[in-house]
């Protein structure tokens, strides 16, 4: 084992504690959110979706389960449990799609499971999660019919995108959906801060589950983030210091 | 029975998942074996659900048709050339002229076509940026915007003169300087969530899987 596996398996145990004890803390030292005006405008929307009969529709990208982009899918597949539940009693509950085939079963048994917690297992459909089209092009061209056959009115994107996520907040903006987009590529950020209504920069793609309330150890998860990333710029800042001095080799 | 089928997915996942983890991080053969075998088996497992994706999909557009719900002859045209494209696929391989055919002419100008509209649709939306969001950053972003555009672009005349050096020496410096120190700002951010994001779903408090 070498010097850096071992940093990097003790910043593993150092994120794993800082998650489990501002869990056990939050009860006694409520978390305190900054506003996001994206995520704040969402409850309302969902609310005024669920009385028109409008649909909800969450989209989880186009990245894969066994890719390193799956990350921000599955922050997605917690925020869509939520909208689950909320939208569970509506005439037209919540639709999950994506790119990926394993997502889209992830998607469906997420649905089943959160309709069950509802206590209205006869929502569920199978096709309520549902795989769009299997390449990142071929999912966004089946959108704009998909938007607008399901009359969406919250259209989510809470996954991975390239380029095509900026087509995709597009569509939804052509639909007068409100749009709410957060992936975890740099430039498709860049893409969504122009296009989409209510962008989600950087982690805030990471952070809907903890604005939503999905569990405690979400919003101990963005405690434990602001924790470490406090360590990590003190460290960055440090060694600067230190080699602008010539003190580290 | 519902309490004992959820323990026991969340076992199997914790498990795998720690399994994986730990190969990556200390170097013992069979625990780097085991990790690239898990990692076999998901590859193949995420080539089955997408058959079972390509199924639902189909499942999706067939109750289009058979309903006749709005949109329900773009479904009929979507199952009609999947099938086809299966078919020809299946009994001839992916390399059969006319499956080459289909993807050289129709798939590619198509996607080629979705990324020029792309173009269109982010200069109407640098517009729109300033008809809903007059704020300082939005102002920021469309300024920067069009500098990088300017110094990046040929210029049709006066391209070696003072001005066009500066703007693109202007332009080098704030993608070299200011846009990789704020990439890096948000890539830190990113990777600190995924971190949370697959410690949550370790701990089984995320459970994509069901229960």
């Amino acid at each position: 084992m070498t010097g850096l596996d071992l940093l990097g398996l003790a910043a593993l145990v150092l994120f794993l504690v800082s998650m489990l004890f501002y869990a056990s803390a939050g009860r006694r030292w409520p978390v305190v959110f900054r506003p996001l005006a994206g995520l704040d405008a969402l409850g309302e929307a969902i609310e005024r979706a669920v009385e028109d009969g409008k649909r909800v529709h969450l989209s989880l990208g186009t990245g894969s389960v066994i890719g390193s982009d799956s990350a921000p899918a599955l922050a997605g597949l917690a925020t869509l449990s939520k909208i689950a539940a909320i939208t569970s009693m509506s005439d037209k509950p919540v639709v999950a799609t994506t790119g990926d085939g394993a997502m889209a079963l992830l998607a469906q048994d997420t649905l089943r499971t959160a309709y069950d917690a509802a206590g209205a297992r006869g929502r569920y459909e199978p096709t309520s999660g549902r795989l769009l089209g299997p390449s990142p092009f071929s999912y966004v061209a089946t959108l704009p019919t998909m938007l607008d056959t399901e009359d969406v009115a919250v259209h989510l994107m809470v996954g991975s995108f390239g380029v095509e996520g900026g087509l995709a907040a597009d569509f939804g903006e052509r639909q007068n959906a409100l749009v709410l987009a957060g992936t975890d590529d740099v430039q498709s950020q860049a893409l969504l801060y122009a296009i989409a209504e209510h962008p989600l920069i950087g982690e805030e793609v990471f952070a809907t589950g903890a604005y939503l309330d999905v569990s405690r150890l979400h919003r101990a998860s963005l405690r434990a983030q602001d924790a470490i990333r406090f360590l990590l710029v003190v460290g960055i800042l440090g060694g600067t210091l230190l080699m602008t001095l010539g003190l580290w080799p | 029975m519902k309490l004992g089928s959820y323990v026991v997915w969340a076992a199997v996942a914790t498990g795998t998942g720690i399994l994986v983890l730990l190969g990556y991080f200390i170097e013992v053969d069979l625990l780097i074996r085991v990790r690239l075998l898990l990692i076999q088996w998901a590859v193949l497992l995420a080539a089955a659900a997408l058959l079972l994706g390509l199924f639902n999909l189909l499942a999706v557009h067939w109750s289009k048709v058979s309903m006749q719900d709005d949109g329900w002859p773009y479904s009929a045209l979507l199952i009609l050339f999947f099938l086809v494209t299966l078919v020809l696929g299946l009994l001839f391989g992916p390399d059969y002229e006319v499956v080459l055919l289909l993807f050289r002419y129709v798939q590619v100008p198509i996607e080629a076509s979705l990324l020029a509209l792309l173009a269109v649709s982010l200069t109407l939306a640098g517009f729109r940026i300033f008809a809903q969001r007059r704020d300082l950053l939005s102002v920021t972003f469309m300024g920067v915007s069009l500098l990088v555009l300017i110094g990046t672009a040929p210029w049709p005349f006066a391209g070696d003169s003072v001005l066009a050096l500066a703007v693109s020496d202007i332009r080098a410096w704030v993608t070299q300087v200011w846009a990789s120190a704020g990439a890096r700002g948000i890539l830190l951010g990113v990777a600190l969530g995924a971190i949370t994001t697959g410690l949550r779903v370790l701990l089984a408090s995320d459970r994509p899987y069901g229960d």
